[in-house]
């Protein structure tokens, strides 16, 4: 018989070597990244950055310390972002973590840099005390700096740090021209894609003359939604710049709707025949389609006046991608008012469908008046998958190879639509944009990381009837298979015994 | 091995053929469900094919019904006196207790794997991240692993079925919110403690997507623990002085 001692020595034994362990693994511990899209791993467009640094960076990391753990897990995952960054780096990237905390001279250094703190609950001897917390780092390169105000946890601070990198580390970045002089939006109108665009490019208003060729240093143009016809003279001017290999993304408006008149016109600018040359044709519908984002609708009912969401499918939400680099990782892009496009060229232009409508889609000629009380049916939505992007190739003005981007609608990726505040956009919107522009100018270097965080996964359109079957049978069916499986066993043990009771005569 | 898997194989049956694993299925199965696909934020009303919501319900319903299951398992066999006659046979200790401990388990992952076919469903109305899924699954079983541990080391101390059910609850409570409370306003090393012991900081790290030998050592401490505690718990009366 063991003695009580030996034996609860060799148990406590056994914990500290279990405690222990835990200690260790904080320490060693190895990772499997199983999400689809590697959205915890470093991604290809990372690697190539930082493996390709020629001159040392520094990231000075302004961190609070003694922060609540889940706050403290933010410097955590950033450490450990920065270490990975740095093997990588063949020793190019170095880092150091700072506490402002400590020193109110380090507090104002990381106010002057740009980094703002957040106030954080903390609690401390029975009180609850709000504390500054910095969470964010200054990159630099030679003279060069570039600041990550706030650090979001999560997957965002990879994108945040690689595009800050490459930001510093781009030499003689290309110009992007956003076309001007026909109504369109100008690059502060379209803020959020302008910011994503200038980690590699200089983005920039370029108005087109009649007089002035297009100077051959903008590596792509952007023509978006333009309002007033565009003369001739201007579209022979693109034809001169595609001749020479210029690249060009067209979103155009070929309707546009407007939600306070609830009327849909007809928008004419006058580049229908000069795109259909190139081989592609923006309808003169409107697309519609059951996926679909919904509008508020304010209605009177008596005295009583409510909102309520109405879905409406003249803003379809396009889930169905082809595999290509500009839609690499996009999952939901909306495009209010769009149209569909079809491809009118021959064999010596390589047409690529981008994106496409759901399975129920429908057209609606312009002018039209909607009727937001609309009861949409099946028969509504009688056509198949709509090309509402595309991508072009060949020899489109002049013999040489040259390449478009044309989008069927024009607002998709603009902030301020002309009268109030700027609205956000969607995410994925901005990336189908910019996404383009890095197709057009051959730098696809960073769509890898532009489209990584996003992680909406809808799932696809269904008839009430069948949800309400998938429903039903999804509880049911697991209950009722156990309930079935209690009753063939009981009924087997009753057999059982009844045999047992019988009598026998072997 | 061969006396553990017997043990294990005895228990299961005897779930199966008293009402215990229907009324835990049922309910169980019931209750996820509802949630799932039927009431509250279910995969409908969030529009997103992920099985999120399932494992927000389950992560609370197997919290509650593990103790349920595994409050008899020893202490029953103590006051009905029915423990002497299993030590009395030629199996060890620790091979009771982890036969026991794999009959729990096992009949929990029953009842996970009864949830498949909403998996299925999925998969087949939208465009589901495997990885993360597969990953909330292998989360609740091993969060479930260590409730039916710690399940097994409270009725280890009492005879009292009861005691043992609440016990397990109230151990539980820490694992699974307390310390998570009082990580979230402590600073520094007590903090970080806290933040470690913390069931639910490991099982949402395991459920984005990311198997971490960090999480997993952490999930399979605490059933080493328990099945050690529960082990000693029974070795006493063999002990002298």
């Amino acid at each position: 018989m063991k003695t009580r001692k030996a034996y609860y020595s060799s148990v406590l034994l056994i914990i500290g070597i279990l405690i222990l362990i835990n200690i260790l693994s904080t320490d060693f511990f190895v990772r499997l990244d199983l999400t689809e899209n590697n959205r915890y791993t470093l991604s290809k467009a990372t690697e190539d950055i930082v493996e390709n640094l020629t001159e040392p960076v520094t990231v000075k990391a302004y961190f609070s310390e003694n922060l609540p753990p889940n706050v403290a897990q933010t410097r955590q995952d950033f450490k450990d972002l920065l270490v990975e960054y740095a093997n990588l780096s063949d020793g190019n990237l170095v880092y150091e973590f700072i506490n402002p905390n400590e020193d109110p001279q380090l507090e104002q250094e990381a106010g002057q840099a740009g980094i703002s703190p957040v106030m954080i609950n903390v609690r401390e001897k029975d009180q609850v005390k709000q504390q500054k917390a910095f969470l964010g780092a200054v990159i630099e390169m030679g003279t060069q700096k570039d600041v990550i105000p706030f650090m979001q946890p999560g997957e965002a601070m990879e994108y945040a740090l690689t595009t800050s990198i490459k930001k510093l580390s781009v030499v003689d970045k290309p110009t992007v021209g956003l076309i001007q002089g026909h109504g369109e939006p100008t690059v502060q109108d379209m803020a959020q894609a302008a910011q994503a665009l200038t980690v590699l490019y200089n983005f920039e208003n370029v108005t087109l003359t009649d007089s002035t060729e297009i100077p051959a240093k903008y590596k792509a143009l952007a023509l978006v939604a333009p309002k007033d016809t565009i003369p001739p003279m201007h579209l022979a001017k693109l034809d001169a710049y595609l001749a020479k290999g210029g690249k060009l993304l067209v979103a155009l408006n070929k309707v546009e709707g407007d939600l306070q008149n609830a009327t849909g016109n007809l928008v004419n600018v006058g580049i229908d025949d000069w795109l259909s040359g190139k081989g592609v044709i923006v309808e003169n519908k409107f697309l519609t389609d059951a996926n679909c984002a919904a509008v508020t609708v304010r209605q009177q009912q008596g005295n009583f006046s409510f909102q309520s969401r109405v879905q409406f499918p003249y803003l379809p939400i396009l889930t169905n991608f082809s595999d290509h680099p500009i839609t690499k990782g996009l999952e939901q892009v909306i495009l209010p008012f769009a149209s569909p496009l079809t491809f009118s060229g021959d064999t010596t232009v390589n047409y690529t469908p981008l994106a496409y409508s759901s399975n129920k889609s429908g057209t609606s000629t312009a002018p039209t008046y909607f009727n937001i009380q609309q009861k949409w049916t099946e028969e509504d939505f009688p056509l198949g998958e709509q090309t509402v992007a595309a991508a072009i190739e060949g020899n489109l003005a002049g013999n040489t190879m040259s390449k478009m981007v044309v989008i069927g609608d024009g607002d998709f990726a603009i902030n301020n639509k002309g009268g109030g505040q700027p609205q956000p956009v969607q995410e994925d919107n901005v990336s189908l944009f910019v996404n383009g522009i890095d197709w057009l100018s051959d730098d696809t270097g960073l769509i890898d990381l532009r489209t990584k965080g996003v992680s909406s996964r809808p799932i696809d359109q269904l008839e009430d009837g069948m949800k309400a079957t998938l429903k039903w049978v999804n509880f049911g069916a697991p209950i009722v298979l156990a309930i079935l499986y209690g009753l063939f066993r009981s009924q087997r043990r009753r057999l059982q015994r009844i045999k047992r009771m019988e009598v026998s005569y072997e | 091995m061969r006396s553990i898997w017997i043990i294990a194989k005895r228990e299961l049956q005897s779930f199966f053929d008293s009402l215990i694993a229907y009324i835990m299925l049922i309910l169980f199965l019931g209750f996820s469900g509802f949630f799932t696909w039927i009431y509250g934020a279910d995969v409908f009303l969030v529009g997103q094919a992920s099985l999120q919501s399932f494992f927000d319900i389950a992560f609370w319903t197997l919290f509650f019904f593990i103790p349920a299951i595994t409050m008899r398992m020893l202490a029953e066999e103590k006051k009905t006196g029915t423990i002497e006659l299993l030590l009395t046979k030629a199996v060890t200790d620790r091979e009771v207790v982890i036969g026991k401990f794999l009959a729990c388990f096992l009949l929990v992952a029953i009842a996970i794997a009864f949830t498949l076919p909403y998996y299925i469903t999925l998969a087949n109305i939208g465009n589901v991240d495997y990885g993360a899924v597969w990953c909330g699954y292998l989360g609740l079983l091993l969060m479930s692993a260590a409730y039916v541990s710690i399940g097994l080391f409270t009725s280890s101390i009492t005879n009292n079925q009861i005691v043992a059910f609440l016990l397990a609850l109230f151990i539980g409570l820490f694992f699974h919110i307390i310390f998570n409370v009082l990580a979230s306003n402590l600073t520094g090393f007590m903090g970080q403690l806290f933040h470690t012991l913390s069931l639910s900081v490991h099982f949402e790290s395991l459920s984005r997507g990311v198997i971490d030998t960090k999480d997993v050592v952490y999930f399979l401490t605490i059933v080493a623990l328990g099945i050690i505690l529960a082990e000693s718990n029974l070795a006493k009366r063999n002990l002298s002085n």
